[in-house]
């Protein structure tokens, strides 16, 4: 799977679960907290898309990440584990 | 941690406001569910106060069980004593409003629900985390859930375990508000202020009335509620998702 495609699927939870934001306004290089997010927001966002992914990631790994392109990273790097 | 975590501020005019603020995230710990306990059964006894308000900070109403409570429920160090919270809120004599700004998850949600006047903010979250670690839910959640938000929403919440934006249940729920944040505090103020008009004596009355349902259902709750937690608290895997909820949960 491409970051690219994992990127769209953490932009579709970012849209679904704040509820004033269009997509075309998310920099992957910011945080969701500069999109306003609070925490639980970002765990709904997460968990919504492991969900999707179908991968679980440990929170302790979750919680150093600075931007969105982090958190992409990271999920894109799990994948790839998973589907090898 | 700032000292006593709950804070009695008044009575004034009546409404006595009681403010959880451990200067963290509100969990349900020993100190907290004591320093609630006793502050319930102090402004019960207060003949000045004819209304309580309950709220938490701006960010957190209240985050539920603290993983060491629950880490010490299910390995049965810790009996589900805290459930007893959600009765003493019920049993408060005079009425009780909680204005709950900031999130509310879990044990903590439901002791807000436990109030007979209920004030969710559109950007805060609201949800029952039970699931998501393993065991059934608590302190009352069971039943005291369904008569706030339906039994459909409820069930939702208490399989999904999702937390659900505070704007989520306007229009669709029994909750009396759900507000910007910024607004929410001065609404639930103004209910206080309004019911804190009528004598004590009379609000007693009609609390003892209302509640009621509030009571039997708890009463209900409990029953089945420590049944499954024996069972559910047992199991091996409930252990391990407790510890990983409560890893940092900043992402």
């Amino acid at each position: 799977m491409e970051k690219a495609e994992i990127l769209e699927v953490v932009k579709n939870h970012i849209v679904d679960t704040l509820d004033d934001i269009d997509e075309d306004s998310i920099d992957p290089d910011k945080s969701m907290k500069d999109l306003g997010a609070n925490s639980l927001d970002i765990v709904e966002i997460v968990s919504c898309s492991m969900r999707e992914l179908k991968v679980k990631v440990p929170r302790s790994e979750l919680s150093n990440l600075e931007n969105i392109t982090q958190l992409v990273d990271l999920l894109h790097k799990v994948v790839n584990e998973k589907a090898a | 941690m700032s000292g006593e975590p709950v804070k009695i501020v008044g009575p004034d005019d009546g409404v006595t406001e009681l403010w959880l603020d451990d200067g963290d995230k509100n969990a349900l710990n020993a100190p907290m569910v004591e320093a609630l306990e006793r502050a319930l059964a102090r402004v019960g006894e207060d003949r000045d106060t004819r209304v309580v308000l309950v709220r938490g900070s701006d960010e957190i109403f209240c985050s539920g069980g603290d993983k060491q409570m629950l880490l010490d429920i299910a390995s049965g160090k810790v009996h589900a004593t805290d459930i007893m919270l959600t009765r003493a809120m019920i049993e408060v004599p005079v009425p009780t409003i909680a204005a709950m700004q900031g999130h509310a998850v879990g044990g903590g949600l439901v002791l807000g629900l436990a109030c007979d006047v209920a004030l969710v903010a559109e950007e805060s979250r609201y949800g029952c985390s039970f699931m998501n670690m393993g065991f059934t839910p608590g302190m009352g959640t069971t039943r005291l859930l369904a008569s706030a938000v339906g039994e459909h929403i409820a069930a939702e919440m208490m399989y999904g375990g999702q937390y659900f934006r505070g704007s989520h249940f306007a229009g669709r729920t029994q909750l009396n508000y759900v507000l910007p944040k910024a607004k929410l505090l001065r609404k639930a103020r103004q209910i206080a202020a309004r019911f804190a008009e009528k004598p004590r004596g009379s609000l007693e009355l009609l609390k003892r009335s209302l509640s009621l349902p509030r009571r039997r259902a708890f009463e209900e709750a409990r029953t089945m509620e420590t049944m499954m937690h024996e069972i559910s608290f047992a199991q091996p895997e409930t252990r391990a998702l407790i510890a990983e909820n409560y890893e940092s949960q900043d992402a």
